[in-house]
């Protein structure tokens, strides 16, 4: 086929040939360490209690952080793009600074603050709470970390709600929070839930935030990213790239079900306009 | 130059856009395109632009083959629907571009290039506006920018798509009698394409009619109002049926 | 850029017209905006003042003497070479990709472009991982490299590689949609009028694209400096030869150096605070120019 615009074989073939050697030859590279040695020590590594337990603890930790950035991230994103308020402007440009901050700068920010001598830390310890090196700790780092993904996702669709559809109800004698929960909330629905999922997706493999405020206390607060580390440090290369295998595969069915929401999305703004 | 077009078909996927097609436009002529939306008559402007690569037929220019050839080597000047000026160019510069990246030893010297300039500038009645950047003028004057950033090639064939789509009526029927006056100074082989009659009707020396990607009726504008082909260009037009 | 087309809601909900049917009670408002705000403050900028802070708590002198520590200089140079390899070699790459995916058709474009988001939904420490696997002493080519006495984990170039794997995606996530929102019409004029690849390239494109190309490069330079999970797996955390300043922030912390660990800590915040000022600047522009366009 003949292409109009030039560039075509320069562009793609440069791009694949970048993604094959910096990707797919890597992850080949994953897989072979992967299935090398024998199958028994491959689901021993995968399947073992220390790693089942940093399994459970990084998805049920990354869900939670998730669901309360989807609260407080659609609360700021409703903020932001419905209300004026002094400041404003500054607010939403730092909504990002999770995002650009360095994990490793926003780990030690964090333990700083939130352990037993830190600004958080020591008033919560007075009334019992501690608030680092444990769970606790983890859940505050993976907030920190997703809450821009909820913001950003669900600021463009807020923006497009039709003002119509909300006079609309109010004509019809809907109060506010009527209109609110019947009208508002299901439109922005996929949205919210494509911003938990993004959310979610970078929670589970974070690693430079979580690292200082956990402990890293095996079967309590290990995370899985940690697990890969400490297998690569015994030189269990097969091991480690099982475990990364079994991260990579949660990656894409997340992954997947966020292309989901995003299509859900898609229908409904589509029906809307 | 005159331009022919033999058996012209393009798809883009299942949806065939223009089918077997022939047409001839005579040199010196302005045509126009004329159909509803879908009709094909922007996909076959663009084929014959080269802005497209048909699936099967022939395009000519002055009796060569120019199916293999670029846009550019067919020196076909293009006006697009939406101006698409150079946003961050002067109307200076977005008049000189065809000029300046000629390879250099066809490219005409900095003095040749700011008189043709200037040329075309005093054509569209725009002398002043050199400095100026798209975004400062109005669609009207974008519009004539645009015609002359075309002109500046010395094109064979002048191909506008939709030239006066985007402006407001009173615009429009300026624009409109301005480009009838200035094709009956250059006797440039025109190809318009349109979805208002009225225009079609006003300015070509000739009409065609196009639906669903076929041809319906070539001809003169009043031997088309005269004698409608079919039920589609009767009922496109209003005529009312003749019994 | 979501956050351009932000700005056009300054028409909307002025707090001081009397209430409007899809307005909420003042009362209501000003709640959830003290809820959001406060939940910024408190969570999220606290962290950002608290490196400021720590930095600063053993006194301005100290503070600047933090950098002139020879192991700290080393690791500041290192992260220099690092983001220098790495975020040119990501360009080039994000525009020859951005210039395919949003000029031309093919077949598996969607797949193509779903890898180039790979990155950002990998744990970091796989994109270290993978090199290890394939670069390591144990690791597939690990053998041959041992032959020819080249190493590349827990050496320079392995941090480079990890580096660039995981911030290959910014440059081209930022032009895509910013390439495929302007369209191709004024390239396809300059064809028209005879402009050869190239000269389409650099006189029409690149123009158009300045500043969401700027911004793609700034926020891959500081992801480039920050990154800190690839390039611990990678690095061997060989103290003045394979630490990076992230790294280097590492140890300083685990040795309790904590003003100095900030003091590290509060250049890589600066350099967040400059990328996040710089994308606002370009958002804004996108706003005056999407404006202009439409007059």
């Amino acid at each position: 086929m003949k292409r109009i615009l030039p560039g075509f074989p320069l562009t793609f073939g440069l791009s694949v040939v970048y993604l094959t050697l910096i990707v797919l030859i890597p992850f080949a590279a994953l897989a072979a360490k992967a299935f090398s040695g024998s199958w028994h020590h491959l689901w021993e590594a995968v399947t073992s209690a220390r790693v089942v337990a940093s399994y459970k603890l990084s998805f049920g930790v990354s869900l939670l952080a998730s669901l309360i950035n989807g609260v407080f991230g659609f609360i700021t994103a409703w903020v932001l793009t419905r209300y004026q308020f002094p400041g404003r402007r500054v607010l939403d440009g730092l909504v990002d600074l999770p995002f650009a901050l360095p994990t490793a700068v926003a780990g030690i920010a964090l333990t700083s603050l939130y352990a037993p001598n830190g600004w958080i830390g020591a008033p919560l310890a007075k009334i019992g709470v501690a608030a680092a090196f444990n769970r606790l700790g983890i859940l505050i780092a993976l907030v920190f970390i997703g809450f821009p993904f909820v913001v950003r996702t669900l600021q463009p669709v807020i923006l497009s709600l039709s003002e119509e559809v909300e006079e609309a109800a109010a004509l019809l004698g809907a109060t506010r929070l009527q209109t609110f929960f019947r009208v508002i909330f299901p439109a922005t629905l996929p949205a919210l839930l494509t911003g938990i999922t993004l959310s979610f997706g970078r929670a589970v493999g974070e690693y430079g935030s979580i690292v200082f405020i956990s402990g890293n206390l095996p079967f309590k607060t290990e995370i899985t990213p940690l697990l890969i580390v400490a297998k690569l440090e015994q030189y269990d290369y097969q091991g480690a790239a099982g475990i990364g295998l079994v991260m990579l595969l949660l990656s894409l069915v997340i992954l997947g079900l966020v292309n989901t929401f995003q299509w859900w999305n898609q229908q409904r703004v589509g029906r809307v306009a | 130059m005159s331009i022919r077009v033999e058996e012209l078909s393009k798809a883009y996927g299942k949806h065939a856009a223009l089918h077997n097609t022939t047409l001839e436009v005579c040199t010196g002529k302005l045509v126009a395109l004329l159909g509803p939306s879908g009709s094909g008559k922007t996909t076959l402007l663009r084929l014959i632009a080269g802005l497209e690569t048909p699936n099967a037929g022939r395009v000519f220019f002055h009796g060569e083959e120019v199916t293999e050839k670029s846009a550019y080597e067919r020196r076909a000047g293009f006006v697009f629907q939406h101006y698409a000026l150079f946003q961050h160019m002067t109307v200076f510069d977005n008049i000189a571009f065809g000029l300046e990246v000629r390879p250099r030893a066809t490219r005409p010297s900095k003095a040749q290039i700011r008189d043709r300039v200037q040329e075309l500038l005093k054509l569209i009645q725009l002398e002043a506006f050199g400095k100026r950047y798209p975004a400062q003028l109005s669609g009207g004057q974008r519009q004539r920018v645009a015609l002359a950033r075309a002109l500046a090639i010395d094109p064979s064939v002048l191909l506008l798509d939709e030239p006066f789509g985007a402006l407001d009526a009173k615009v429009r029927k300026e624009l409109r009698a301005w480009l009838r006056r200035f094709h009956d100074e250059t006797h440039i082989t025109s190809l318009f394409v349109t979805h208002d009659q009225e225009e079609a009707f006003e300015v070509a020396d000739e009409v065609v009619i196009l639906n669903e990607g076929s041809i319906q009726q070539i001809g003169s504008p009043h031997g088309i109002r005269k004698d409608p082909a079919n039920v589609f260009v009767q009922d496109f037009l209003g005529i009312e049926y003749q019994i | 850029m979501a956050g351009a087309i932000q700005d056009l809601t300054a028409s909307r909900g002025l707090a001081r017209r009397p209430q409007r049917a899809t307005e909420e009670r003042p009362l209501v408002r000003w709640l959830l905006i003290a809820i959001s705000v406060g939940f910024f403050a408190g969570f999220l900028l606290l962290p950002l003042v608290a490196v400021f802070v720590e930095g600063f708590r053993r006194g301005a002198a100290l503070y600047f003497q933090s950098f002139s520590d020879g192991v700290s200089l080393e690791a500041m140079k290192l992260t220099l070479i690092t983001a220098g390899i790495a975020v040119p070699c990501n360009t080039v790459f994000g525009v020859a990709a951005a210039w395919a995916i949003t000029r031309f058709e093919f077949r598996g474009k969607q797949l193509f472009t779903t890898l180039i988001d790979l990155p950002l939904w990998i744990s970091p420490v796989i994109g270290g991982l993978i090199y290890v696997l394939l670069f390591g002493s144990q690791g597939v080519l690990g053998p041959w490299l041992q032959q020819h006495h080249w190493r590349i984990i827990y050496n320079t170039p392995g941090i480079v590689l990890a580096t660039v794997f995981v911030t290959f995606p910014f440059v081209a996530r930022s032009l895509i949609p910013l390439m495929q929102a302007q369209g191709l019409a004024e390239e396809e004029a300059a064809l028209t009028l005879g402009a050869r690849g190239w000269q389409v390239f650099l006189r029409v494109t690149l123009p158009k694209i300045k500043w969401g190309l700027l911004y793609g490069v700034i926020l891959c330079n500081a992801r480039a400096m920050g990154e800190f999970g690839a390039v611990s797996v990678v690095s061997g955390h060989i103290r003045g030869l394979t630490n990076t300043v992230p790294l280097q922030i590492e140890i300083l912390y685990n040795e309790y150096a904590f003003a100095a660990a900030f003091a590290l800590a509060s250049l890589l915040s600066f350099l967040a605070l400059i990328t996040l000022a710089i994308k606002g600047y370009v958002e804004w522009r996108a706003l005056q120019d999407l404006k202009a366009s439409q007059l």
